[in-house]
């Protein structure tokens, strides 16, 4: 994405009152129920800590435990693939597919299938894919795409949800939640009794004994890994925990940090397809080991961005997000956490991701693991300096220039309060000049009619 | 990396890619401090299976002396569960009036050796039901299942006080289904199933060998809150979930 890009997503994402009003709600509200969960949970410093400690562990040894996980999972029944990249991954599940003869796929809530674009893939072979997470469902009912990576239609209020239940399905106009929610129920319930495959994501997978976690709400991820007769979940090589005692320091986080619940609704633990015994349960379990770029990280110096757990909780932290919405990063990962992964897993086309922040640190205070992604976002945004337009890099030097020169500097003040008009609430908008540059994608507050110096001078040192 | 530079092709093969993190370590942990977090072990050629830094911390919630059945109590009811009380002989009438309450009248049942509801109290209850007019039903079909089931009565393996959470494991006897298909579920729940957290649930030594293609730890109903953040239950899993402490 360019500069350009960027600054139309944000204009787009900023025109709408809509979405900014539903996007501010939901996250000051997700940040309070966080605060709050955490506050009464017993020893949540400390847990932060070891959670904080096991997943920099794990990035730091992350080939043993891979090795041990992929041996235990085998052992105990399930069948482990390893896909390099994106096309690999989906070459791999669909010929998965197409070979068995599946036909309907039901999908749990999963970033990493984002990621790698599946259901296009999946599509195009024959295959009827359904996301069964309610939000999820409402993003692919509308062709549109998840804008949080917790809350996927954080960015639409009921009128829009109904709106496309009446559309897609032929319902009944309402905006009650929970109406609409029991229509979704029953058009997904009818495709859980049929479908054939069932692809997720996963939250945690424990190396000790090949297990796979999955923390959900709904009950669709149950459905997903119960109904179908075969069961693909799709892992990104650095969601190890080393053992199961490891798990309970991280769910006591997970939920609390998401959506400021004590443990979500449903926490389910995979370990291999079901046994000869079982009266349900996918015979198949296929687990696909994804790469898709991590390697890459773990092995350059930004790698402590792999200790996430995906909780979300640095996107409802962070004022950037909050008013420009998800859609505005254009990319699958949005927010602070999703401004250091993208331009990492996807290269120079998300490199000014890490403009996209105040570095104002709320992010690395709400992360329960501690990633500091001020400190990345820096890191990166040095990295890709030469990829700062001319004007900027000119502009920049210049006022280092006189940040150096008192007498110059208190010479740009006084023009600078002389030329910049604002819009009658103390910001300009659109800068003369070169200004226009920078104000083209911010808002510029006018220079106060006196600096402190000259109150000083004047006014304040008399006052000691 | 730099700007410029483009990224290294990525490995082939799953051991082209433990190669490439095996070589990425030794610098990962030497020049990045980062990365590693305070305590941290500094190489990777020990065992995984060597203790970590913080393993002896003690981090319950639920001190060993509280009283877990109270504190469960509050949380599961916290969480949307309701929870009866009844004398250890005096449990059935307590789960007729909670199947009445819930209008159910096509009952599933499932009993299960490892849990406080096993064959013996599946037959009481079952004789109760068909006494009171209504239908007991054991391992049904899959359309009786997602069609005919009005309510599903369990057991668990155990309950976690602190968080209100049921846990359910599959076997020959538990099905994924039982507790999720039906829109409501009755579970029975002996106070000694009770620890106090997570925790002391996973510090289990015999869990890892005997862990069942599935465990389910479910903390209150199914629910969403994804419009508006307007929390509502029985999405896909059940929306009332009662338990029965005797």
């Amino acid at each position: 994405m360019s500069v350009a890009d960027f600054r139309e997503q944000l204009a787009a994402g900023t025109r709408a009152a809509r979405v900014v009003a539903a996007v501010h709600q939901a996250t000051w509200r997700k940040v309070a129920q966080r605060e709050a969960a955490l506050a009464a949970l017993p020893h949540a410093g400390a847990l932060r800590d070891r959670a904080a400690q096991i997943r920099a562990h794990v990035v730091a040894h992350l080939p043993d435990y891979l090795e041990q996980f992929v041996a235990q999972a085998t052992a105990r029944g399930a069948q482990v693939h390893f896909a390099p990249d994106a096309d690999a991954a989906v070459r791999l599940i669909t010929a998965l597919a197409v070979q068995r003869g599946l036909r309907l796929a039901v999908k749990g809530k999963s970033m990493t299938s984002e990621e790698i674009h599946l259901n296009a893939a999946l599509e195009r072979a024959g295959l009827r894919v359904v996301e069964t997470d309610l939000g999820e469902f409402i993003v692919q009912l509308d062709r549109d795409r998840p804008s949080h990576i917790i809350t996927p239609i954080i960015h639409k209020d009921r009128r829009q949800v109904a709106e496309a239940l009446v559309r897609e399905l032929g319902c009944r106009y309402t905006e009650d939640p929970t109406e609409l929610s029991l229509i979704a129920r029953r058009h997904l319930r009818e495709i859980f009794r049929r479908c054939d495959l069932g692809i997720t994501g996963v939250n945690f997978a424990v190396a000790e004994t090949g297990t796979l976690v999955l923390c959900t709400n709904e009950g669709n991820g149950r459905m997903c890994v119960s109904r179908p007769r075969v069961h693909v979940a799709l892992l990104g090589i650095e969601k190890i925990i080393p053992r199961l005692v490891d798990l309970p320091v991280l769910l006591k986080l997970i939920a609390r940090s998401s959506t400021g619940q004590a443990l979500g609704a449903y926490t389910t633990l995979i370990t291999g397809p079901k046994r000869p015994d079982d009266s349900d349960g996918p015979a198949e379990l296929h687990i696909v080991l994804l790469d898709n770029g991590r390697s890459t990280i773990l092995a350059g110096p930004h790698r402590e961005v792999l200790r996430c757990i995906r909780c979300g909780a640095c996107l409802n932290a962070c004022p950037v997000y909050r008013n420009v919405g998800g859609h505005a990063y254009a990319s699958v990962y949005p927010g602070p956490i999703g401004s250091v992964l993208s331009p990492l897993l996807d290269g120079p086309s998300h490199a000014d991701l890490p403009r996209a922040s105040s570095l104002c640190g709320a992010c690395l205070e709400a992360c329960p693991v501690k990633i500091d992604i001020p400190h990345l976002l820096v890191a990166l945004r040095a990295e890709h300096r030469a990829r700062r337009p001319l004007s900027r890099r000119i502009g920049l030097r210049l006022w280092a220039w006189a940040m150096q020169r008192p007498w110059l500097y208190r010479l740009g003040q006084r023009v600078l309060r002389r030329i910049v008009r604002d819009d009658g609430d103390g910001f300009a908008r659109h800068g003369p000049g070169p200004l226009g540059l920078w104000t083209a994608g911010r808002d510029l507050r006018r220079p106060p009619a006196r600096s402190f110096r000259e109150l000083w001078h004047t006014e304040l040192r008399d006052e000691r | 990396m730099n700007a410029d530079s483009r990224p290294p092709a990525p490995p082939a093969t799953f051991d082209a890619l433990l190669a490439r993190l095996r070589a990425a370590a030794p610098r990962a942990a030497g020049g990045d401090a980062r990365g590693a977090a305070p305590g941290e072990r500094a190489v990777s050629a020990d065992s995984p299976d060597a203790p970590l830094p913080g393993d002896h911390l003690d981090l319950r919630a639920v001190p060993p002396d509280a009283d877990r059945v109270a504190v469960f109590t509050a949380a599961a009811t916290a969480v949307g569960v309701t929870v009866h009380r009844a004398a250890r002989q005096a449990w059935v009438p307590v789960v007729l009036a909670v199947l009445e309450k819930l209008g159910a009248r096509r009952i599933l049942l499932e009993a299960a050796d490892h849990t406080a509801f096993r064959a013996a109290e599946a037959e009481a209850l079952a004789a109760a039901l068909r006494a009171a007019g209504r239908e007991p039903l054991v391992r049904p079909d899959d359309d009786t299942l997602f069609d005919g089931v009005d309510a599903a009565v369990a057991g668990v393996t155990a309950a976690l006080a602190e968080t209100g959470t049921l846990v359910t494991a599959t076997g020959p006897q538990t099905a994924r289904g039982t507790s999720l298909v039906p829109p409501a579920l009755v579970a029975l729940v002996d106070p000694a199933q009770i620890v106090g957290d997570l925790l002391e649930y996973f510090a289990d030594p015999r869990l890892g060998a005997t862990l069942p293609a599935n465990v389910n730890l479910i903390t209150g109903p199914s629910k969403t809150a994804d419009i508006e953040g307007v929390l509502v239950t029985g999405v896909h899993g059940p929306g009332h979930v009662h338990c029965v402490l005797c």
